[in-house]
């Protein structure tokens, strides 16, 4: 039996997508005249940051999954998989590591509000994903093969 | 009674949490995604479904690791 064509779980990917760009939107509309009251001007780009990055961030897992679905039904499926989707987290984890030392010491950006916005908008995609899942209807056997599928 | 220095560590002990905020979701994330592809191997038709609980388990322990490090810059800022 080969996988499908295109698995199931993308439609749940995309929508984690959406969703994850309408919260960091809406933590931007929100965070950003607290960071403005807070710490002007660098609070407000601390607070546009913050919610870039926590969308950014969250939103890599599931673009490297939908990046790696495209070699769904491949012999290398799995092992692109794996690679992708680890990957990904590997290189996030860097890229985070080194975008918070070379912002900390910045004086355009204040970063007790960045990284506070940063975690409102970690744990807000956290709700949003969760609901996601939660209200996208799959069925239990959802990657037939394409002479199986029925829809 | 004198004291001697045997031995005297110098620099910053946050270096370690780096590490510590590293490691376990990183481990996590390995069973979570290693533990998809087993199932997925096993039973290729519920592989989408599948994929769709590993995306949650990841979010959850990959946040982990983002709070752990975004923490130590709030708290010296």
């Amino acid at each position: 039996m080969t996988a499908p064509a295109r698995p199931s779980s993308n439609v749940v990917m995309r929508r984690a997508l959406a969703g994850g760009a309408l919260l960091a939107v809406a933590v931007a509309v929100v965070g950003g005249p607290i960071g403005w009251a807070v710490a002007g001007g660098p609070g407000l780009i601390g607070a546009l940051l913050g919610a870039l990055m926590a969308f950014v961030f969250l939103g890599a897992t599931a673009a490297s999954i939908l990046l790696a679905n495209r070699f769904a039904g491949t012999d290398a499926y799995l092992g692109a998989f794996f690679g992708i989707v680890m990957g990904s987290f590997v290189v996030k984890l860097i890229v985070f590591l080194v975008l918070a030392i070379v912002l900390k010491d910045q004086p355009w950006v204040d970063t007790k509000v960045l990284f506070l916005t940063l975690i409102v908008g970690i744990v807000g995609s956290l709700v949003v994903d969760v609901l996601v899942v939660s209200r996208t209807r799959m069925s239990t056997v959802s990657d037939l093969p394409a002479d199986r599928r029925i829809d | 009674m004198d004291t001697s220095v045997v031995a005297e560590l110098s620099g910053n002990i946050a270096t370690v949490g780096y590490g510590l905020a590293a490691i376990g979701p990183a481990i996590g994330v390995g069973i979570v995604v290693g533990k998809t592809i087993e199932g997925t191997a096993r039973q290729p038709e519920l592989g989408g479904r599948l994929q769709t609980l590993m995306y949650i388990g990841i979010a959850f322990t990959e946040a982990l690791a983002l709070i752990g490090i975004a923490t130590y810059f709030i708290f010296t800022a």
